[in-house]
């Protein structure tokens, strides 16, 4: 969503569209999360008044879409892909073999046995 | 040798204070494990390597700051669009000019369509 978007680019990796959206997700995820959090607890709290726990869970269930952590995807940092994208090197499958068998990957070496 | 409950719960009681737990022997949902959770949006923000700064950055950092000929910056690119520019406007192809701005003065080939 363009309200939440950063008015100046902070990114230094490759970007197109997805990664710019995926990016504000997580910084406005970051920035509401404890709301969140303190919503969550309220409504797992079986000892506060049921009037309480009920607005509480409204409130949650009212908030962006942005703020919440299922909407963030991990992508490639080379090139965006969402698919095939390995978590420990933030890579998609073919950018990290690429560079795993040019050395940029420390510790990351082919297997032969 | 049977400890009566009264006993033993009066030590759990003793226990949580001492340790500083919670004392609850109905064992109720006090949503506490929402509390112990850590925040996760630090590490999750920052899954995206940022810019730090860029030479533009640096450029305006540095510019109210003149030592002498070796501090002096250049940028080719926005020197390379001025002079693209500066192209356009003798050719009469300049961007149009702003609403509210004052009249500039008419050069001879402003109309002048290529």
């Amino acid at each position: 969503m363009a309200q939440f978007r950063s008015k100046k680019l902070d990114l230094s990796c490759y970007i197109n569209v997805g990664i710019l959206r995926d990016h504000t997700k997580r910084k406005v995820f970051a920035q509401y999360e404890t709301q969140r959090q303190a919503l969550r607890y309220i409504i797992r709290n079986t000892t506060l008044p049921q009037r309480a726990r009920a607005q509480a869970q409204l409130e949650l269930s009212q908030m962006h879409c942005y703020t919440r952590s299922t909407q963030i995807n991990n992508r490639c940092i080379e090139g965006g892909k969402s698919r095939g994208v390995l978590s420990d090197f933030r890579m998609a499958r073919y950018p990290f073999r690429m560079n795993a068998l040019e050395g940029n990957i420390p510790g990351v070496k082919k297997a032969s046995w | 040798m049977a400890v009566p409950q009264s006993r033993l719960q009066a030590l759990h009681k003793l226990q949580t204070t001492l340790f500083s737990q919670t004392y609850n022997p109905q064992h109720l949902r006090t949503g506490n494990k929402i509390l112990r959770q850590r925040l996760r949006g630090p590490a999750i923000a920052s899954y995206y390597p940022r810019r730090l700064a860029t030479m533009k950055d640096l450029k305006n950092a540095y510019k109210n700051f003149e030592v002498g000929v070796d501090m002096q910056t250049w940028d080719e690119e926005e020197e390379e669009r001025l002079e693209r520019v500066g192209l356009k406007k003798l050719g009469g192809k300049g961007a149009p000019k702003k609403k509210g701005a004052p009249k500039a003065v008419e050069t001879k080939d402003k109309k002048r369509k290529k």
